[in-house]
């Protein structure tokens, strides 16, 4: 194999990376030829950015070999990988705001004391040789996200990095910067740089890219070798996956009752002040799953934080049976019906530190009272009601809950959700992470909620889960609803398409 | 390169924080012992003495708990506020803006007297320090604005406001022009209990014993430590962060001032620009000790107060100031250093910096 190591720009081999608690890579494999742009794909939490990471030298993998440009690397510090040649430009960039492009280019790696001109000629000379224009006078806080951008990758390029990594690299840019930036990369292609590009946005990916390799659960899941005879449709199926078994029986069809969740034309910001959600209608009836499909990153976070009052929607009505709750508290919704159980399961659903007993009471703390008390003796009796119907396997009651494995800590979370009878349950990602016992567990409960009439949202990245449950799919893509499909929906590609944005009338 | 990291441990051991507490003062008593070999006295005979003025006898006792009284209420104001996340750094200024208010009223109540004065002093003093508190609050709840430094700002504020009260408005007419401001009337004083001890260290204990049982029992308690172990959980239980962060800091603020006016009417009989001593600076000391409970506050209170009553008392064995001082600050530095491994485990790792995100 000695002369495919040589071959290749880097390989990442067999990379195996764990955090407390959580497997982020497990025998990931990622190999990139010189001279070429190479797509990193994966879900949220597949393993992307801890294997650039390793590759950067932040992280050092647990097991596994890290080799650039032929040679086998132990990196112990960023610096040691930039020293080899590995060059990083984060989604968030990493510039001094107050200095200019010049001073940042070279900050921390001018060769020896320069003349500031003669650093600025060097500056302006590297960016014209790629197509970037920046002036190297001006101070990187008057700059735009775009040109921001190209002060980090002419920083790498000053370093003289013979491999480039861009992590979601078109999220800040116009369309026409993302063009740019795509005619940028492959002029460092051509000179025999790689590109490791990371996106979520498939269309840029079939556009800029010559192979990709897609993580699924931190391990390759596929390497694609020529990715211009790849279809949209067939990367977002190999991204989503289907994971192995667990899945229960598909309800049988049932009459939905009246409506208990609508949107009316809501449209949303994102973290960033971007939109993220975009005239969104949609409604949700009694004794019905409606499946959110989707790649990642596509509006579905900041859907499931407008329905339960997390995010104020900047346009549109938010009803729950029939009322309108656009301007009310997540607890005042909650009380009104409306359960949720959110992608964050430990940090927003369940807070790490405090006990089993205080989580388990998170909703109703206020009717577990005597007088200004909180009624211990109450709280534990609820608690150990949840424990007990929803097999939640606890040490302690008094224990924080950080110390519950991933299922049982859904479970907690599930049934607090659904122990007062809520008339909409929205799930993000509920079986996410969990074994196979824990999967059918959460999904049995799902499909019991909607046997009982409640109305379940359920937003999921596993096409399979959504196609075995969900009574209607509705496909989400940049923020806005697409298309709308029955659970047997053929050929399945026709989902793939509409996640790529592409529907078909 | 092997470099260690310190990483928050999953489980924390049981009874953890006594035990720290215990361990980290033993480990300083034992390097305090070395730097008094070296400098030529008895470890032991001096440990002792420390040990008699703290805690030998009603008059010892009675210093120490002078000391520890408006250590725990300063330390209570900063665990309030600490119990959500916030850091009030400004307690020594609460304290000042706490006893001016206090020191203004008692010129003015004329007629009252008793215990109606004192309620009434004891209410000047909290609202003394919620309006000093007020304008960092609200920045924060508003505008998040770092409480940290407004809060430590306003010290400087506070503190020159007396200095000008005393050279002006406020100057003793009797006071032969000297520069001073007029002693609290006799009976605006707080009435003594034993030795040095008057009623405030009830109050301190008192308030200790509310917060405990509020933070840990009530549903409003239950919010605060929602909030501050949480955010994100606090907000999908409907909790108003906004609200939490404005009532935490006031009532933070709210028992410094109280702190003031207790020093003031208790022990100080004047108001100074030196009136608070550093004792708002100490509760921080205390309050991280502590570990931000109220419940701890009051045993770590008194410990401080015990070694600063100590360190006095050693100089008069020839120990010098110097040394007395730096053995004061290890025995804290051991008791804080303890808390942290014992909830930090050392990882000895390669890589140069861990990023704990996925």
């Amino acid at each position: 194999m000695a002369s495919d190591n040589a071959d290749s720009a880097v390989w990442l081999r067999g990379i195996e990376k764990r955090f407390p608690g959580v497997i982020a890579c497990a025998g990931a494999d990622l190999r990139v030829r010189p001279g070429t742009i190479h797509a990193l794909l994966g879900e949220n939490g597949a393993g992307k950015t801890t294997m650039v990471n390793v590759l950067a030298g932040v992280y050092r993998p647990d097991a596994g070999e890290v080799w650039v440009n032929g040679q086998r690397r132990h990196f112990h510090s960023p610096a040691d990988a930039i020293a080899a040649g590995v060059g990083m430009v984060y989604q968030e960039f990493r510039l001094v705001p107050t200095l200019t492009v010049a001073e940042n280019i070279v900050l921390g790696s001018a060769p020896r004391l320069l003349r500031a001109s003669e650093i600025e000629d060097r500056v302006a000379e590297l960016s014209e040789a790629y197509g970037m224009a920046a002036d190297p006078t001006r101070p990187v806080w008057q700059l735009s996200m775009g040109e921001r951008q190209r002060v980090e990758i002419l920083k790498a390029l000053w370093r003289d990095a013979s491999v480039l990594v861009m992590d979601e690299p078109t999220a800040v840019l116009t369309p026409g910067e993302a063009a740019e930036l795509g005619v940028a990369l492959r002029a460092m292609a051509e000179e025999g740089r790689s590109v490791i590009y990371i996106s979520h946005k498939l269309d840029q990916v079939v556009a800029f890219c010559d192979e990709a390799t897609v993580l699924r659960q931190g391990k390759t899941a596929a390497r694609v070798e020529n990715l211009e005879d790849m279809d949209l449709n067939m990367l977002a199926e190999m991204m989503v996956g289907s994971s192995e078994g667990g899945y229960v029986d598909r309800p049988p069809p049932r009459e939905p009752g009246p409506e208990m969740l609508s949107l009316h034309g809501v449209s949303a910001l994102n973290d960033r002040g971007l939109p993220g959600l975009t005239d969104i209608n949609m409604s949700v009836h009694d004794g019905e799953i409606v499946g959110i499909v989707g790649v990642s990153g596509n509006g579905q976070k900041e859907l499931a934080e407008v329905i339960t009052g997390l995010r104020q929607p900047s346009e549109g009505r938010v009803t729950v049976k029939g009322r309108d709750v656009t301007t009310a508290t997540a607890g005042d919704r909650y009380r009104l019906g409306l359960a949720f159980v959110p992608e964050d399961r430990l940090g927003m659903g369940l807070a790490p530190k405090m006990s089993v007993v205080d989580n388990s009471v998170v909703r109703s703390y206020r009717s577990q009272r005597r007088g200004m008390f909180l009624a211990m003796s109450k709280c534990i009796t609820f608690c150990q009601g949840l424990v007990e119907r929803y097999g939640v396997r606890v040490g302690r009651l008094n224990d924080p809950v950080a110390g519950l494995s991933g299922g049982n800590l859904q479970r907690l979370l599930l049934g607090r959700e659904l122990a007062e009878q809520p008339s909409v349950l929205v799930a993000a990602q509920p079986s996410r992470g969990l074994d196979i016992q824990g999967v059918a567990a959460i999904q049995g409960h799902l499909v019991d909620q909607r046997a009982e009439g409640v109305g379940v949202l359920l937003i999921s990245e596993d096409l399979d889960e959504l196609l075995a449950l969900s009574d209607r799919l509705l496909v989400m893509y940049e923020g806005r609803i697409v298309g709308e499909y029955g659970p047997d929906v053929t050929p399945r590609t026709i989902l793939g398409a509409a996640m790529a944005g592409q529907v078909s009338p | 390169m092997i470099r260690p990291a310190l990483t928050r441990r999953e489980r924390v051991i049981p009874g953890t924080q006594a035990a720290a507490f215990v361990v980290g003062i033993a480990v300083a008593l034992l390097l305090g012992a070395v730097l008094l070999w070296v400098s030529d006295h008895s470890p032991t005979e001096v440990y002792e003495r420390m040990f008699d003025s703290a805690f030998q006898g009603t008059d010892s006792l009675s210093r120490t708990l002078e000391r520890a009284t408006p250590l725990a209420l300063t330390g209570l104001a900063v665990a309030v506020a600490g119990s959500m996340g916030l850091w009030n750094i400004g307690a020594e200024g609460q304290m000042m803006a706490g006893a001016t208010v206090a020191a203004g009223v008692a010129m003015v109540a004329d007629g009252l007297s008793g215990p109606l004065l004192i309620a009434v002093l004891m209410a000047s003093g909290v609202a003394g320090g919620m309006v000093l508190m007020l304008g960092p609050a609200l920045a924060r709840s508003h505008l998040g604005v770092s409480e940290i430094i407004t809060t430590l700002m306003l010290v400087y504020v506070a503190i020159r406001v007396v200095e000008w009260l005393e050279v002006g408005p406020w100057k003793d007419p009797g006071s032969l022009g000297f520069p001073r401001i007029e002693e609290v009337p006799d009976h605006a004083a707080l009435p003594g209990l034993f030795g040095r001890v008057n009623i405030g260290a009830l109050i301190a204990l008192g308030l200790l014993i509310v917060f405990s049982l509020a933070v840990s029992r009530t549903a409003w308690g239950y919010e605060l430590r929602l909030a501050g172990s949480s955010p994100d959980t606090a907000r999908y239980a409907g909790v108003s962060m906004r609200r939490k962060v404005l009532a935490a800091l006031l009532l933070s603020g709210g028992i410094a001032g109280l702190a003031g006016a207790v020093q003031l009417t208790g022990t100080e009989v004047r108001l100074t620009p030196g009136l608070s001593n550093g004792f708002g600076f100490s509760g921080i000391i205390v309050a991280a000790l502590a570990l931000m409970r109220p419940s701890g506050v009051a045993v770590v209170a008194i410990v401080f107060g015990a070694v600063q009553v100590g360190g006095q008392s050693i100089q008069t064995l020839g120990v010098s100031s110097a040394i007395s001082t730096i053995l004061q600050a290890m025995i804290l530095f051991g008791a804080l250093v303890a808390a942290v491994f014992f909830n930090y485990r050392i990882r000895w790792t390669g890589a140069a910096r861990e990023v704990s995100d996925v």
